[in-house]
């Protein structure tokens, strides 16, 4: 019987070999066709950019002056700049608060394992990423057509890009929390809402905020720039002086 | 009081989780079900609470075919029927009177606990819950704090809040040491006979059930195989039980 095993394990035993030796071959053939295609992209890349590494060399001397001349601040002028910075930061804090308004609700449609339907789920998963491939300056000009030069639009357009990151963001924070909680407390006879606030959202809390924080230093970051379009913000000030 | 009639769980593969069971409980009774692994006890608890529904079967509790609602029917029907989790299923960042007094939701509507609030009354009744168990003095600390012993108490506590006429106990004392289940199990035995409660409780300790049941349940891949009153189950039927799904 022992012979007759060790017959017939044999051409399996050798089939199973060359099964594995034709796939750690074609293993091989793969990431060396994938190392290729990431060192074209990159290729391609620097030469659309038109990278000149060099330039950074020869060009070292001009940021040595800009620093230069930045520091140390001139604390003389600071009548002249602490209301475009406070509106700077404030178009941040409106525009982070608006945004999750918007997002929270729009990240529980969109959270798979507590939308009330698949259709919901797939529309409101639309608007998040709608919000957030339109950039934030193509809101902020829209936002300024519709109310005016100033901060109001700035903030508007902060707010519903911010959708974008919070929603698809909070949406995955509620999909991988712990159900279990959620289930225990659906079973009571809880209602939905009531299961959300008193499950939900104290369960992930913390991950909100840490989120938030995050997306409040981005939307302080993009208010400098949406002065451009005339959204407010420090560099509508700059823009005005010159 | 309950009664489970041809209760039947088969899943979206093909696989019959629970087989035409049936099953009665009466107030003030502790039923213990008994069953190796994958024999379908979680299975049929849950269905019994609805989550997930039943394929087929009848689920009775008093004059009402828990089976057939669904919606806001179901929702209140839910509230005469507590369910406690393996995992206490706290919430591990809210206190442990918070916990407690949430299992009391059902019975509120108002704007005041749509918003995150608990009504005062419920936190005081809370109290009186966390003292039935044991654990006044840790009213205040966060549920993610307690050991696992503490957090069972803390969702038996919630059970009660709850003001249930049922309670399902899905391995209650899987993860605690011998003295703590044995804690557990004697909270359960009280509540069935002072406060009238009907207990179904899946357990995988037999000596437990020996020592706290009325009546015993063997289930074997899904189906029944023994509903005896304690003193008439021999230590062999239940081996058997266990053999059968080893073999």
């Amino acid at each position: 019987m022992r012979c007759a095993n060790s017959i017939s394990a044999r051409p399996l035993e050798s089939r199973r070999r060359g099964a594995a030796t034709r796939r750690a071959q074609l293993d091989r053939g793969d990431s060396l066709a994938l190392q290729l295609v990431l060192v074209a992209i990159v290729v391609q890349a620097a030469i659309v950019v038109r990278a000149r590494p060099q330039d950074l060399i020869t060009g070292a001397y001009g940021m040595a002056d800009i620093i230069r001349r930045a520091t140390p601040p001139d604390f003389g002028k600071i009548d002249m700049v602490w209301w475009p910075a406070l509106e700077t930061i404030d178009l941040g804090i409106f525009g982070t608060l608006g945004g999750i308004i918007m997002a929270l609700p729009l990240a529980i449609l969109a959270a798979a394992n507590v939308t009330p339907s698949r259709f919901l789920y797939y529309a409101a998963r639309g608007v998040i990423g709608f919000a957030r491939a339109v950039p934030d300056l193509v809101w902020a000009l829209l936002f300024v057509t519709a109310v005016g030069l100033g901060p109001f639009p700035g903030a508007l357009a902060l707010s519903v890009h911010s959708i974008g990151m919070l929603g698809r963001l909070f949406a995955e924070t509620i999909e991988h929390m712990d159900m279990a909680p959620i289930d225990a407390l659906t079973l009571t006879g809880a209602r939905r809402v009531q299961v959300f606030t008193h499950g939900v959202i104290p369960s992930i809390l913390p991950s909100l905020l840490g989120i938030a924080l995050y997306r409040l230093d981005e939307n302080i970051r993009s208010s400098l720039v949406l002065g451009f379009v005339g959204a407010g913000g420090a560099s509508a000030s700059n823009c005005s002086r010159r | 009081m309950l009664r489970v009639r041809g209760l039947t769980m088969r899943y979206a593969d093909g696989k019959m989780a629970v087989a035409d069971f049936d099953l009665s409980i009466e107030p003030g009774e502790v039923v213990v079900v008994l069953g190796s692994n994958g024999s379908g006890k979680t299975t049929l608890l849950r269905c019994i609470a609805r989550m997930p529904s039943p394929t087929a079967g009848e689920i009775w509790l008093n004059d009402t075919n828990l089976a057939a609602l669904s919606g806001e029917r179901l929702r209140q029907a839910r509230l005469s029927l507590a369910l406690i989790w393996q995992h206490a299923s706290l919430v591990r960042r809210r206190s442990v009177l918070s916990n407690i007094a949430s299992g009391a939701l059902g019975r509120y509507g108002g704007l005041w606990t749509a918003l995150g609030g608990l009504p005062a009354v419920e936190r005081r009744a809370a109290y009186d819950y966390l003292h039935a168990v044991g654990l006044v003095a840790l009213a205040g600390q966060r549920a993610g704090t307690l050991s696992g012993g503490q957090a069972q108490r803390v969702a038996i506590a919630r059970a009660l809040a709850q003001r249930p006429q049922v309670l399902l106990a899905d391995e209650p004392v899987a993860s605690l040491d011998p003295e703590a289940a044995d804690d557990i199990m004697r909270l359960l035995r009280h509540l069935a006979t002072h406060e009238h409660l009907a207990v179904l409780c899946v357990l995988h300790q037999i000596e437990l059930a020996y020592a706290y049941a009325d009546r015993v349940v063997g289930i074997r891949d899904g189906r029944i195989a023994f509903d005896r009153p304690c003193a008439e189950l021999s230590r062999d039927a239940v081996r058997q039980l266990y053999l059968s799904e080893a073999a």
